[in-house]
C-alpha cells in the first residue's frame, strides 16, 4: 500500500503529502515533501511529541523515528522495490534539544548493495546547518 | 534534594506527553532495573491491520525506558541528556502483542550513565530488539533545585 502511494507520488515533480497511509506515521504527523528534486520528511509539531515539558523539548524517540522514516523514504524512492526495507540498526546522536516546532529530516545513501544499505540521516528545525540529531542506519533489502 | 525512591515512577512516565501518548506504563521496578510496557494500540501499527507495532514506537519506548533507568540510578533530581542511543532491531514484534522493555544499568560513572534495555513481545522470552544508551547527568544549580510539589508537575528531561 505504501509502495502504491509512492508510485503515484513519483509521477509528481513537487508535492507535500501526509504519510497517513501508515497509522503510526499519521499519529506522528509525518509528511513527505519533494521540492527541487530533494525528498524531505517532516514531523509537524503537536503537543504529543513533547518529552520534556519545562523547558519544552521534543521527545528524543520522536526525532529518532523521524530520521528512520526519512531513511526509508530515501531508500524506497529511487528503487523499484516490492518490500519496505527492514531496519537492522540505528545509532542516534542527539546534538541539540528539539524545540516545539516542525522538524525536518533528510537521509543520504552511503552504500547500497544488493542485500544491505547504509544511510546517514540528519534532523533539523529552523536551520539545516544546525542539526538537532543525526543517525546512522543499516537496512536489509528484501528482494 | 528529593530522594529518588520517593518519586512515583509511573507518575513521571505518565507526565511525559509523548510517553503518555504511547501509553507507556511502569510494569516493575527492582534494584537492578525497570520494566516498562507499551500496550498494543492500532495507532502504533506501521501498516493498517498488521497488528505490528512500528519500529519508531519501539525506539521511543527504549529512549524513555533508558532515560527512566538512568533517572533511577540517581539519588536526587538531575537534568538528564541523551548523548547517544543505539538500537538493534532483531525481529518484528508478535502481532497484536504489547511490547515490554527490561532495562539494566551497565555503569554509573562521573557525569555519565551507561544503560541497556532488552525489548520483548509480552510473554515471550526471546528479545525482539536491544538498545544501549549513554546519558549525562549534571549537578543542578540552587535555582534549578525544585520542590517536591514541582516534581509532581514537571518531568525529568528524558
Amino acid at each position: 500500500m505504501i509502495l502504491n502511494f509512492l508510485t503515484d507520488l513519483k509521477k509528481l515533480q513537487k508535492f507535500d503529502q501526509p504519510l497517513d497511509i501508515s497509522p503510526y506515521a499519521k499519529m506522528m504527523g509525518f509528511r513527505l515533501i519533494r521540492q527541487d528534486g530533494i525528498l524531505t520528511t517532516v514531523m509537524k509539531y503537536h503537543s504529543d511529541l513533547i518529552g520534556t515539558p519545562f523547558p519544552q523539548a521534543l521527545h528524543g524517540g520522536t526525532i529518532a523515528s523521524l530520521m528512520e522514516m526519512a531513511a526509508i523514504m530515501e531508500l524506497v524512492w529511487d528503487r523499484d522495490i516490492v518490500h519496505i526495507p527492514k531496519t537492522v540498526d540505528a545509532t542516534i546522536d542527539y546534538l541539540r534539544s528539539g524545540k516545539p516546532v516542525d522538524s525536518y529530516a533528510r537521509a543520504k545513501i552511503f552504500r547500497k548493495g544488493r542485500r544491505f544499505a547504509t544511510l546517514h540521516a540528519e534532523a533539523w528545525q529552523s536551520d539545516p546547518e544546525k542539526p538537532i540529531a543525526s543517525s546512522m542506519l543499516h537496512f536489509q533489502l528484501i528482494e | 534534594m528529593i530522594p529518588i525512591q520517593d518519586i512515583a515512577f509511573d507518575k513521571i512516565i505518565l507526565s511525559i506527553p509523548h510517553a503518555h501518548r504511547l501509553g507507556l506504563r511502569l510494569y516493575e521496578k527492582t534494584a537492578t532495573g525497570l520494566t516498562i510496557e507499551m500496550p498494543y494500540n492500532p495507532e502504533l501499527e506501521t501498516f493498517p491491520n498488521s497488528g505490528i507495532i512500528a519500529n519508531g514506537a519501539i525506539t521511543a519506548l527504549l529512549d524513555t525506558a533508558l532515560g527512566a533507568a538512568t533517572y533511577a540510578q540517581l539519588k536526587s533530581y538531575r537534568r538528564i541528556v541523551t548523548l547517544d542511543l543505539r538500537v538493534d532491531y532483531f525481529e518484528k514484534p508478535e502481532p497484536y502483542s504489547s511490547v515490554i522493555v527490561k532495562t539494566r544499568c551497565l555503569k554509573k560513572a562521573d557525569q555519565i550513565i551507561f544503560v541497556q534495555g532488552d525489548v520483548f513481545s509480552k510473554g515471550e522470552t526471546k528479545p525482539i530488539a536491544h538498545g544501549v544508551g549513554v546519558f549525562s547527568y549534571a549537578e543542578m544549580t540552587a535555582s534549578e533545585e525544585m520542590s517536591e510539589n514541582d516534581i509532581q508537575d514537571e518531568d525529568p528531561p528524558l
